[in-house]
């Protein structure tokens, strides 16, 4: 009997995507490993990773296909993928997004950026690099994005058969979403047409970290856990950047028309708005706004329905924007200041 | 790779004499659900737990497209669910349930009764760690419980075993010779949601003919002609051998499993013995493990065997009863076995099959050398690697090392110059949180009167909570929390029942609470805090708290929490603790996936209430809880609304006056979930704002008794059709639909009839 050595031997295709909780990578999974396991005759097996389950956090999915006579065993993520399909750029700031992406792998990018651009920041020459504007894509035909990410894998993913996935789409819309069938199989169209790819090299795999991504070891361990589990660090999450749960959209605050009424503030979940005690010139202490602290917002918009003025309208995301007009917290500043 | 397409559903023509099956690509949970429905069960009694929960919505998605008859009832927790089951046993039908961790723990006391009154039934339990601190994933700590409750328990290694088993245990359970209740156990998110390629039986007939006709039980409760006695009080020296009885029958389920299983490989060509062996026959060096992680260590034996090592697994089909002739066949003759387990027995020098595997080769005086490992707790991954790494203490003790006996594997000491935890803030000072608003009593009438500023100037008044939490966009729970907390002046404790809010702001090692913030289970968080309140007032009259310290406790809940929690929640108002309830409301299981409270209103969709050609969505009435709340006599009860800031401001003010007072406070605020509401993120404010002014969730607060509408949508001109609430939501839309103007109607007939009652009880002083 000739036994394989390796753990992943007899799987050929390992892929691995990287979203954000509501974005429908756990759809877009599903529907390919049914495909390649249903249309195309593979084996398969798929995963997701699972948290708290919140819309707006980041999720994996796995998938792992091998040829229909060899079993697949266990259940453990796929630590090298072949493929590592990135439904939100941010995430590409993230190390573990790339990790274990195999040399000359495939990565796939939902961006307007070129390929060379993201070449650069992940600092990768030996892969292939795709993009695809899938939010665009999906914006236009009035659907999630899940489907053009589906049909920029099947471009360049020479084994997966567009035809296979196309009606893999089909039956799920056609059993519970009907309404919604064609727009995603425009979406998907469009996704497998409108790719720009960027061969890699072959040579330098510097950015490569060979570290399995679920094995990064916790700051905290037996000997450094407090008691039981309690956290001693009160309020510590504001060390969390929320702002890849963002789908596109962030509110504009025109401090002009701002009348100061806290409304924002009131239906804001995330505590986003921040404000400064003042004088009002007269001698007394008044509460302004200064500002939003765009670190925490999730771009649920509550805010531009709440405000009586305009002051707050919602306009489309920029990095640049962010970065020149975030306020951010002062909050152990205002603890002492605040009286 | 071929490009051949294949036709869907594949389907592969039957051997000789075999049945027809499908192949698909499907989890553990819908294969327990699936085989659930094609044995067509009487009655399932559940109550929603991750990872179990999905057996029940995929049950209910088919019940409504009319693909099964299996009563649904969704019970108020899972001590209920163990009675419903317990109780439809006893009748003599068909009774299925899944649950997982603290859900298997909550009916724990319910399932030796059923055990030991002999009333057969299936419980998948779908592994999880049990709390605290809570982890939703998957290891066998929960299993563990199980060992000593007096049911068979079958393990399903993967979906396809998931569904096997489950057709297997039926018939085990319902054997004249067994009459027990059977546990199928399979991984938690390893097994229960990863999808592999599966086979199942095309034609529930096939099923039916397995199973057979529901067998002529020897008791039941449901013959008046003939009466019988079910639970005796029954003390020695009967009681051993009623358990003697209950003993020889879980020996003899071991015998009926293998010849159910035979009867089955017959049919479908899949056998499962009791061990399942990979590469044993030769073998020195044994892994001793269950379910999933015994399929990821095959490829670490093939390696060994690549490199010469004669290495094996042994892996139970089932552990109760132990397979114990098998264990010492199959271990015999291997020179050291390392059990590897998924939980621990504290203190007992190893776990409990550890001990077992131990006894079992003692019998024969097997010269085995034993070890022992516990691993993959709260669902920390297992590899091939760490297969490899297990099978390495084998050959370790092999060649002299000195190994030892019982460990953890894959614990992690910490870097002990790392900073630890992520900075944090300073703690808030009594000044700081303190000042805004003041409340005094008018002696002449008895009333409280607040006096809050408005919202501008109470952004100068810290929150509790830190922005950073993972909360969905949109979420309502924040917003409603936070406004009523800015109407809590002074140093507050807060306890979080389980749910969104409390695993969306405590995710380790990252806390949103700025105040100290306890939590223990999702039920019982109104026990726990009058616990708490009573030590402080008994740490104050002893002297062991300054006299000027004073704290409010606050419980925060969803409407889940008010459930499952309705007991502890009463049994603290009827004491009258002074502390406050503060129940957020979004209609809702939303932190397990949206499946139906009590709360849920009639017609709702949820996960649990589908909507389709057999349903339209819930199919009973929201809970009053407030009404109830206020049948207990307290000194407070409120409603409120993040759309009504200032009411809810106003209405704090006073909760904390008399929680600091009097005694228990009890408020709802009802919440968006864009989420599962299934509409847009910026529209919570709005819809919530609708579900007041259409009356279907009025704002009041009973003072002492006395009912008070604080915002009447009718006398402002400002009341809206119920519809113009309802057609915000995708999860009501079907509502408006023609066909469904009856239960429209009915809706709108319940929101009135209530309204009214509310409107009487304002106008009179003794409603």
């Amino acid at each position: 009997m000739n036994e394989p050595s390796v753990q992943n031997a007899h799987s050929f295709l390992e892929i691995r995507m990287e979203s954000i909780g509501g974005l429908g990578a756990n759809l877009a999974a599903k529907i390919l490993s049914e495909s390649g396991v249903l249309r195309q005759g593979w084996n398969g097996w798929y995963a997701a990773s699972y948290g708290s389950e919140k819309k707006g956090t980041p999720v994996k999915a796995f998938i792992r296909f091998a040829p229909p006579e060899v079993e697949i065993r266990g259940t453990y993520p796929v630590d090298e993928p072949d493929v590592v399909a990135v439904f939100h750029e941010a995430l590409l700031r993230s190390p573990s997004t790339l990790s274990g992406l195999r040399p000359g792998g495939t990565l796939v990018v939902n961006t307007k950026r070129s390929p060379d651009e993201v070449r650069r920041q992940v600092k990768r020459a030996d892969i292939h690099i795709a993009c695809v504007d899938a939010l665009g894509i999906a914006h236009r035909e009035g659907a999630r994005l899940n489907t053009a990410m589906l049909g920029a894998l099947c471009h360049v993913v020479p084994q997966l058969d567009p035809n296979a996935v196309r009606s893999g789409i089909e039956e799920v819309f056609s059993e519970r979403y009907a309404h919604l069938l064609d727009a995603n199989l425009r979406t998907f169209e469009g996704g497998l047409a409108q790719v720009r790819e960027a061969q890699g090299t072959g040579g330098d795999a510097s950015g490569l970290d060979k570290a399995p991504q679920s094995r990064v070891s916790p700051v905290l361990g037996y000997k450094t856990q407090w008691i039981g589990g309690a956290i001693p660090s009160a309020g510590n999450s504001v060390a969390r950047d929320l702002s890849a749960s963002r789908q596109g959209f962030i509110p504009a605050l025109d401090l002009d028309a701002c009348i100061h009424c806290a409304a924002c503030d009131q239906v804001c979940p995330d505590a986003c708005f921040v404000w400064e005690s003042r004088d009002n010139g007269r001698g007394r202490v008044f509460q302004y706004l200064v500002g939003i602290d765009y670190q925490y917002c999730k771009g649920c918009q509550k805010c531009v329905v709440a405000c009586p003025t305009h002051a707050l309208s919602t306009i489309a995301e920029s990095d640049a924007y962010v970065l020149e007009h975030r306020v951010a917290h002062r909050l152990h500043e205002r603890e002492v200041n605040i009286r | 790779m071929s490009m051949r397409l294949l036709d869907h559903p594949s389907t592969q023509p039957p051997a000789e004499g075999k049945p027809l099956e499908l192949e698909e690509m499907r989890s553990g949970n819908e294969m327990a659900a699936k085989a659930a429905a094609q044995i067509n069960y009487h009655v399932m009694g559940y109550f929603p737990i991750t990872p179990s929960t999905e057996v029940a919505e995929y049950l209910d998605e088919m019940r409504v497209r009319g693909e099964h008859d299996i009563v649904m009832i969704p019970a108020d927790g899972e001590h209920g669910a163990a009675g419903i089951c317990y109780g439809a046993s006893t009748g003599g039908g068909r009774v299925f349930n899944a649950t997982s961790a603290q859900g298997f723990l909550y009916m724990l006391e319910n399932l030796p009764v059923q055990s030991g009154t002999r009333f057969p039934m299936v419980l998948n339990l779908v592994t999880r760690s049990v709390s605290g601190p809570l982890n939703i994933h998957g290891d066998h700590s929960d299993l563990y419980y199980g060992l000593n409750i007096g049911w068979p328990i079958l393990l399903a290694r993967d979906p396809q075993a998931v569904y096997d088993m489950n057709l297997i245990a039926l018939r085990v359970a319902e054997h004249r010779d067994v009459r027990l209740p059977v546990i199928v156990a399979y991984d938690g998110f390893f097994t229960s949601h990863a999808k592999r390629r599966v086979k199942f039986f095309r034609d529930r007939q096939t099923v039916q003919n397995f199973v057979g006709p529901v067998p002529e039980p020897p008791v039941t409760t449901l013959d008046p002609r003939h009466p019988v006695t079910v639970g005796p009080y029954m003390n020695e020296p009967d009681f051993i051998n009623n358990k003697y009885q209950q003993s020889l029958a879980m020996y003899r389920a071991g015998e009926v499993f293998q010849e159910v299983a035979e009867e089955y490989a017959a049919l479908t060509g899949r056998f499962y013995g009791p061990l399942d062996l990979y590469r044993m026959e030769d073998a020195e060096v044994a892994l001793f493990i269950l379910n999933s992680a015994a399929e990821t260590a095959r490829a670490a034996v093939d390696e060994l065997r690549a490199s010469g090592v004669r290495a094996g697994i042994v892996s139970p089909n089932l552990i109760r009863p132990f397979p114990l002739r098998a264990v010492q066949e199959a271990l015999a003759h291997v020179r050291v076995v390392l059990v590897a387990e998924r939980a621990d027995s504290y203190g007992g020098h190893g776990p409990n099959l550890t001990h077992e595997v131990k006894a079992a080769l003692q019998e024969i005086h097997a010269p085995v050398h034993v070890l022992s490992r516990v691993f993959g707790l709260g669902g920390r991954e297992f590899y091939p690697q760490d297969a490899m790494n297990l099978f390495g203490e084998c050959l370790g003790w092999l060649q002299g090392a000195d190994v030892p006996s019982f460990d953890y594997y894959g614990v992690e000491p910490g870097d002990e110059d790392a900073v630890p935890f992520a900075p944090g803030l300073p703690p808030l000072t009594r000044e700081q949180t303190t000042g805004f608003i003041s409340v005094d009593r008018d002696e002449s009438t008895g009333r409280l009167r607040v006096k809050a500023p408005n919202l501008r100037a109470l952004t100068a008044k810290p929150r509790r909570l830190a922005p950073g939490h993972g909360a969905c966009p949109g979420c309502g729970i924040f917003p409603g929390v936070e406004t009523f907390l800015k109407g809590i002046e002074g140093d507050v404790v807060v306890l979080y029942q389980t749910g969104c809010a409390m695993v969306t702001t405590t995710g380790y090692p990252y806390t949103s609470h700025r105040v100290t913030y306890l939590h223990n289970l999702f039920q019982n968080g109104a026990a726990t805090l009058s616990g708490l309140v009573e030590m402080f007032w008994e740490k104050k009259r002893r002297g062991e708290i300054p006299v000027g310290d004073d704290i409010t406790f606050i419980m925060v809940t969803g409407d889940g929490g008010m459930d499952i929690g309705m007991g502890p929640a009463l049994g603290a108002a009827l004491r009258n603790h002074r502390m406050i309830i503060l129940e957020y409301d979004n209609e809702g299981y939303m932190n397990t996936g949206a499946q139906l409270s009590y709360s849920t209103p009639l017609g709702h969709r949820t996960s649990t209430s589908g909507v389709g050609e057999k349903g339209q969505g819930k199919s009973f009435p929201h809970k009053d809880t407030p009404q109830i709340m206020a049948a207990a006599n307290i000194p407070y009860v409120f409603t409120g609304s993040e759309a009504f800031p200032q009411d809810l401001i106003q209405k704090a003010a006073k909760a904390q006056w008399y929680a600091k007072h009097e005694g228990l406070v009890y408020g709802k605020i009802l919440i968006a979930c864009p989420l599962n509401w299934q509409s847009p993120d910026d529209q919570g404010n709005v819809i919530v704002g609708a579900a007041v002014r259409c009356c279907f969730f009025p704002l009041y607060e009973v003072e002492h008794g006395k009912t008070t509408i604080t915002y009447d949508p009718e006398a402002k001109g400002e009341r809206i059709p119920v519809s113009d609430w309802l057609k915000r939501m995708g999860k009501t839309r079907h509502m408006l639909r023609p066909e469904n103007r009856a239960l429209l109607e009915q809706f709108e007939a319940e929101v009135e009839r209530r309204w009214r009652r509310l409107r009487a009880k304002h106008e009179h002083p003794d409603l």
